[in-house]
């Protein structure tokens, strides 16, 4: 088992390994960007509806987008360096408080569907892989197959079909009820009635695929020696699965989750969409179509510090559920 | 003309409804949360210096104009309590209501309206230049008064004065520091009837009856939430379940309205949009071959069947439009349908002798030339309309194919770099053909990179003229008699297709009532709005 000390220095050189992968990402996801033909100030004059060319000079100047690539490229890594993210002109307002507005509402969603889908996803592979072929496995494979296979934009509307508008059970949009504007334990639970129909629709997914993940390495690992092994030490089934098997199945499928954090926020646009849940992936997408390049780099820059993070919780928790893997 | 007419009719019917109801409307209660849908969510509260579509319907409860507009396109006070236009058309003296105060409790005065015409609206609104362009000066005689000098007759500039387009801020806030990134931009104070609580964005916005209202008694409603949905089909569930209140403009899709209406608590208008006007179009280049040769650009205007684009397409909203400029102008009689009819039974034998005239027959293969034609990525329809334009032009021998590309790719396509064939469009006409019209036509409008102007690059001196004079015109027969002609001149020049006066659908729940009380629909106070008793 690795000691505190030892965590701690491939925590530290991690992370400073990330410092240059972050910046590579930063100066690649900036030249993409350029090669998108049209800029914000193009965009902003056409929702105006019209403008004066003095209009459009006046906001090019003010964007930066008179300056020459190179020097708005250098005037960003730089700022980025100083952890300043820059200004959003289409919003009005820093692109850090931009972010961290909806920080809070990704962050919820995707920590609800990441919980709900490995739970569920993990279970019910457990279940079916258990009586394999059995009444049980079969359901459980064909939801997950008819799950995984459903748009997830069509799972939202028909939730919204069957428990917003033929039974009246949840609310249909928005995080919170924008009329009401409760306080207190009253939005706590508003929002909560409001998570529901969003985390399960992400949730069923993501459920389907671990599920599918999870039958297939518990099947694998129930013919290895160190099965065979315990059964022949006379322990039951249950001791069987649930202290061997489980514990080796299940690092698969947190390596699967940790890789789908990102797909997870991309993935999450549909839903933020159809639901209106304030989330970043949302504001990415629309800030593509508005070329409000500084707002969707400042995205991009806090995506792939996201990713690396949980990377690295991720190998962390290899630590714990397999106590033979060690740091190097 | 007996389509006119019904119209007229229409229209007058209409304005007798709100005005019953208005007068009605005195001893109205108060209370009550309206949430309306706007989408997409406004880039910013700044309504002085943007005009983007969505911004208009929330700045429009914080902000007043000096004037407001009835159904008949006349002004009404607001702000200014009374107005004079000197017999030159170089003089308007507003005289300003003297009980009006800002939502931090200062006096609202004539320095506030110099300011926020000649600091604000003439140097950083969007439209704000043209509208304000002959104004030299606005002279404060005291707190009340406010004498505008203009350089030139400018006939146009009291249609441009309405909260949406010309909002009256503080010069005491906004005068300080600088506009660009002023941290009242987004937190607006003005003198309308709700003040500006907070805006979570992804999610909505909040608005508090303004208790000093100078309007007597209004504010009926508490609160106004703006509530932002991305989805088309989770508005439309939003507003069946009653969840959202009102929803205009493309907020409803086309194809949801009619079973919105249907519905016991929900009603659809096509009213409150008079002042926007838009028309769809098909954009020519002009400049190229073969849309150069006006007998070519005639035979595709006879080639397009309007109606069957508005039932087919737009689910019949709309009206088959006959020039540049749109028949809600009919109310001043600046409109006129006397000119070229394209909209006939027999447009594509039209079209077919037109193109053989021109020089471009059929070849073996039945084809005549071959064009790219552009769509405008604003929503589905357009992809749709551009289907049906590509079939009618193979029905006359051109052959077409589509293109779709994203907003900002489109605009610079067709507005900075001019590298297209045929693409369609709609336009705003606005309040007056000089702020709305003339942007498409006039030589001067040739400016690449400024966005929805002339494009096409039509240009004659002959048109130029005519609106240069209709721009000082002051004579209300003569300025109509001038556009008349200029209708006749741009249709048989026919550097667009019009083709049809776009109609937008508001659905809203009936139990709320006097919403649409104007020709701007939401985007107005909705100060009168209440509940149903």
């Amino acid at each position: 088992v690795s000691s505190p000390i030892a965590v701690f220095r491939y925590l530290a050189r991690r992370l400073l390994q990330a410092v240059p992968i972050i910046l590579g990402i930063v100066v690649l996801n900036f030249l993409l960007l350029q090669l998108a033909p049209g800029d914000a100030a193009d965009v902003l004059a056409g929702e105006a509806g019209s403008a004066t060319p003095e209009y459009m000079e006046q906001l090019r100047r003010r964007f930066g987008l008179d300056q020459p690539v190179y020097v708005q490229l250098l005037l960003y890594v730089k700022n980025v360096i100083t952890f300043n993210l820059g200004f959003s002109f289409r919003h009005n307002m820093p692109v850090l408080n931009l972010i961290l507005d909806r920080l809070g509402p990704t962050l919820l969603l995707m920590l609800t569907t990441l919980v709900l889908s490995v739970g569920f996803g993990v279970l019910l592979g457990l279940l079916a892989a258990m009586r394999v072929h059995g009444w049980r496995d079969t359901l459980i494979s064909i939801t997950a197959i008819i799950a995984y296979a459903t748009p997830l934009f069509w799972i939202g509307l028909m939730l919204i079909l069957l428990f917003s508008i033929t039974l009246r059970w949840f609310p249909a949009s928005g995080m919170e009820s924008v009329a009401a504007f409760h306080e207190g334990w009253d939005r706590v639970v508003d929002i909560a009635w409001h998570l529901v129909l969003p985390a399960v629709s992400l949730s069923l997914f993501y459920m389907a695929l671990y599920t599918r993940l999870m039958r297939a390495t518990v099947l694998e690992q129930q013919g290895k020696d160190y099965v065979v092994t315990a059964r022949a030490k006379g322990l039951t089934e249950s001791q069987v699965t649930f202290r061997h098997i489980l514990r080796n199945a299940v690092l698969p499928v947190v390596t699967m989750a940790g890789i789908q954090v990102a797909g997870l926020l991309g993935g999450s646009v549909i839903i933020e969409s159809v639901f209106g849940w304030p989330g970043l992936g949302l504001l990415a997408y629309q800030s593509l179509f508005a070329r409000d390049f500084n707002l969707l780099l400042g995205i991009f820059f806090f995506s792939a510090c996201l990713v690396v993070i949980v990377n690295l919780i991720v190998d962390l928790l290899y630590l714990l559920l397999d106590p033979r893997i060690e740091l190097r | 003309m007996n389509m006119i007419r019904k119209l007229f009719i229409a229209g007058f019917a209409a304005a007798a409804v709100v005005g019953f109801s208005v007068s009605q409307s005195n001893a109205q209660e108060r209370g009550g949360t309206l949430v309306m849908l706007v989408q997409p969510e406004p880039p910013t509260l700044a309504s002085y210096v943007s005009t983007s579509g969505p911004v208009g319907q929330v700045a429009t409860k914080v902000f007043d104009g000096l004037l407001e507009y009835d159904f008949d396109l006349e002004p009404q006070p607001s702000l200014a309590e009374s107005w004079t236009v000197s017999d030159d058309g170089k003089t308007i003296t507003f005289n300003l209501r003297q009980d009006v105060t800002f939502h931090d409790g200062e006096p609202f005065t004539s320095a506030d309206v110099q300011f926020s015409i000649m600091d604000v609206l003439k140097q950083r609104h969007p439209r704000g230049p043209l509208t304000f362009k002959e104004v030299t000066e606005i002279e404060t005689p005291d707190d009340h008064t406010a004498i505008l000098h203009l350089a030139n007759p400018a006939p146009y500039l009291l249609m441009g004065l309405s909260s949406y387009e010309s909002p009256m801020i503080p010069k005491h806030i906004y005068g300080e520091g600088t506009l660009d990134d002023h941290p009242n931009a987004n937190e607006p104070i003005g003198t309308g009837a709700f003040t500006f609580v907070e805006w979570r964005r992804g999610q909505y916005m909040r608005f508090d009856r303004n208790a000093n209202y100078w309007k007597e008694g209004q504010p009926y409603l508490d609160r106004i939430v703006a509530s932002f949905i991305p989805d088309s089909s989770t508005r439309t569930a939003a507003l069946e379940l009653e969840e959202a209140h009102i929803a205009g403009f493309g907020a409803v899709p086309y194809s949801d309205v009619n079973s919105l209406d249907a519905l016991p608590h929900l009603e659809a208008t096509t009213s409150g949009y008079q002042m926007q006007a838009p028309i769809v179009q098909l954009d020519f280049n002009t400049r190229r071959e073969p849309f150069d040769n006006q007998k070519v650009r005639q035979a595709i205007s006879y080639a397009i069947d309007r109606q069957f684009v508005i039932d087919n397409v737009w689910f019949g909203f709309g009206k088959a439009a006959t020039g540049p400029i749109s028949s809600v102008f009919a109310v001043t009689g600046m409109y006129t349908d006397d000119v070229r009819e394209y909209n006939v039974e027999n447009g594509q034998e039209i079209a077919e002798q037109l193109l053989d005239e021109a020089g471009y027959p059929r070849d073996d293969n039945g084809i005549r030339f071959s064009i790219v034609h552009d769509i405008t990525p604003y929503g589905e329809e357009w992809q749709r309309y551009g289907e049906y334009t590509r079939e009618a032009l193979r029905n006359i021998g051109i052959e077409v194919r589509l293109r779709t590309e994203d907003v900002p790719t489109w605009l610079r396509r067709i507005y900075t770099d001019y590298d297209f064939d045929l693409t369609n469009n709609w336009i705003q006409t606005l309040a007056d053909p000089v702020i709305g019209a003339h942007r498409l036509y006039h030589s001067d409008q040739i400016r690449p990179g400024t966005v929805f102007v002339n494009g096409s690059g039509w240009s004659s001196p002959e048109t130029d003229e005519l609106m240069d004079r209709a721009a000082i015109e002051v004579d209300q027969d003569r300025r109509n008699a001038i556009y008349h002609e200029l209708q006749q001149k741009l249709v048989e020049a026919a550097p667009y297709v019009w083709v049809h006066e776009l109609q937008f659908a508001t659905v809203y729940n009936n139990n709320f009532q006097d919403l649409i009380v104007s020709p701007l629909g939401i985007y107005t106070s909705f100060s009168e709005a209440h509940q149903a008793q």
